[in-house]
């Protein structure tokens, strides 16, 4: 599975929402309303499943998931 | 012309139903909806019986995405809080919800997801406990809950006296609609203690029934065989509002919160005094707050404590306030059914109530089978009967010494 749609699934699964709901390049605010606690569980969340330890602020609920996805691989790739 | 406040939509979530029509004709049958708890290994738990909620996700509408944030108490709480502004037919397209208040009670809050969460703790670290923990555990989050769902913003408050945690809520949030501050509240209470941790807690308490055995019969408040009560869980909500506003809405009116007694027995921080002055005067004041008469009393839901020392202080105090009028006062615990909601206890207590007094029925104390001679008054024993039920007094008493007596009066022409 290429590695945007591994992230997609990911958040779709943490904030129990449907993939459908999730736009790869609308801020997490707008497609699905993303709260704060929300961005902490979901943050502690793709730390535990890609194996990387994120930033304060590195990606935030006006993140994309395209965002997210970048962040992930620059850190994959050390 | 004194603006009463009226009660005009209930929602109840309890053991033994999850529907106001459910919850009232099972009452009606006189029987025990106790059960052993078998949601978890309880086997080893001194009382390990108790009034359990079952099927509350098929009455739920949440969203899986809401549920997983909140502990089961802030879940039938919402559960309660729909059916009670359904009931009261209020639009919410209209009102104004900087005028919507929410008083909840509880004794314990979610222990359910607590008990996880620290689980979580000690076995994986902090990067286990999930975020939720802080807003779903406390105390006041099925209040937060409520008017986040519903977006009210008005006066709201939650509060903490153990068994009297909703009488006080329901009688705090009926004063802010009677000065004005709030034009409707939702108010009552809601408990999840059958987890086990709480179990625990609770039953090193001392005041719960040992009598797993033969668990239908273990809550009989007044029994001379009597040994404790038995938990519950549940919710119970009710709509308030100045009966000029249910009048003019054209709402159907379940009755009207008239007065409270408030005591602290000023004793010990566990046991009740034993001396029951601070009961009577709670009962007294109530009366008196009310603008009763002793004799005008029809029937009072009592607390039930089903401990050796609760029921018979609880009815010497009875006996010390009314005298000769107990003859003609119908007296019953209807909590012997389905168990004791501790901070949620007058919440369904009230509802309880209430249609006792739109039915005329006096619901039974059950289990009554052997007469207590300290106790020994009529407590409706095992059945119910019909009785004309216009003004009512609703008992609850909480750890430390808590005495919260309610008077509740009906929707009849001749008030």
């Amino acid at each position: 599975m290429a590695l945007k749609e591994e992230v997609l699934n990911q958040i779709a699964g943490t904030l129990d929402v449907s993939a459908g709901e999730l736009k790869e390049d609308q801020k997490l605010y707008d497609s699905v309303g993303v709260d704060s606690t929300e961005m902490v569980e979901l943050t502690v969340s793709l730390s535990k499943h890609f194996g990387v330890a994120f930033e304060s602020n590195e990606i935030t609920k006006n993140s994309t998931p395209l965002e997210i996805t970048a962040v992930i691989e620059k850190k994959k790739q050390g | 012309m004194n603006d009463r406040v009226a009660i005009t939509g209930l929602g109840v979530v309890s053991p033994c139903g999850l529907k106001k029509e459910t919850f009232w004709a099972n009452l009606k049958r006189g029987e025990s909806f106790v059960d052993n708890i078998d949601r978890f290994d309880s086997a080893g738990y001194p009382s390990h019986i108790a009034g359990q909620v079952h099927e509350l996700d098929h009455y739920s509408h949440l969203s899986s995405r809401l549920v997983k944030k909140i502990d089961v108490f802030s879940h039938m709480a919402l559960v309660a809080s729909e059916q009670a502004l359904k009931d009261s037919n209020i639009d919410l397209d209209k009102v104004d919800k900087d005028r919507v208040g929410v008083f909840t009670g509880n004794a314990l809050g979610g222990w359910l997801f607590a008990e996880t969460e620290l689980r979580d703790l000690y076995l994986e670290g902090k990067e286990g406990v999930s975020p939720y923990m802080a807003s779903a555990w406390f105390p006041a989050a099925p209040q937060g809950q409520i008017t986040i769902y519903y977006g009210f913003k008005g006066y709201s408050k939650t509060v903490v006296s153990d068994r009297a945690s909703s009488a006080l809520a329901i009688w705090y949030g009926a004063k802010t609609v009677s000065e004005g501050k709030n034009d409707f509240v939702l108010a009552g209470g809601m408990e999840a203690p059958i987890t086990p941790y709480s179990l625990l807690c609770a039953n090193s308490s001392g005041n719960l029934s040992k009598n797993n055995l033969n668990y239908k019969k273990a809550y009989r408040p007044y029994d001379l065989s009597r040994d404790g009560f038995v938990l519950g869980e549940g919710a119970g909500i009710t709509v308030l509002e100045k009966e000029s506003s249910a009048r003019k809405r054209g709402s159907d009116i379940y009755g009207f919160i008239k007065g409270i007694g408030f005591t602290s027995d000023g004793y010990h921080y566990a046991r009740y005094s034993p001396n029951p002055d601070s009961l009577e005067q709670a009962i007294k004041g109530c009366l008196k707050d009310a603008g009763w008469d002793k004799g005008e009393v029809d029937y009072i839901c009592l607390d039930g404590e089903a401990t050796v020392m609760g029921d018979y202080l609880e009815t010497l105090a009875l006996k010390n306030v009314f005298g000769k009028n107990l003859d003609k006062i119908a007296l019953s615990a209807p909590k012997s059914m389905f168990g004791n909601l501790l901070g949620a206890q007058t919440a369904l207590d009230l509802t309880a109530t209430l249609l006792s007094m739109k039915h005329s029925i006096v619901l039974p104390t059950i289990n009554y089978e052997n007469k207590d001679p300290y106790c020994g008054l009529d407590y409706t024993p095992n059945k119910a009967v019909e009785k004309e039920i216009n003004k009512a007094l609703i008992i609850a008493r909480g750890r430390g010494g808590i005495n919260i007596v309610l008077a509740v009066e009906g929707d009849s022409p001749l008030f």
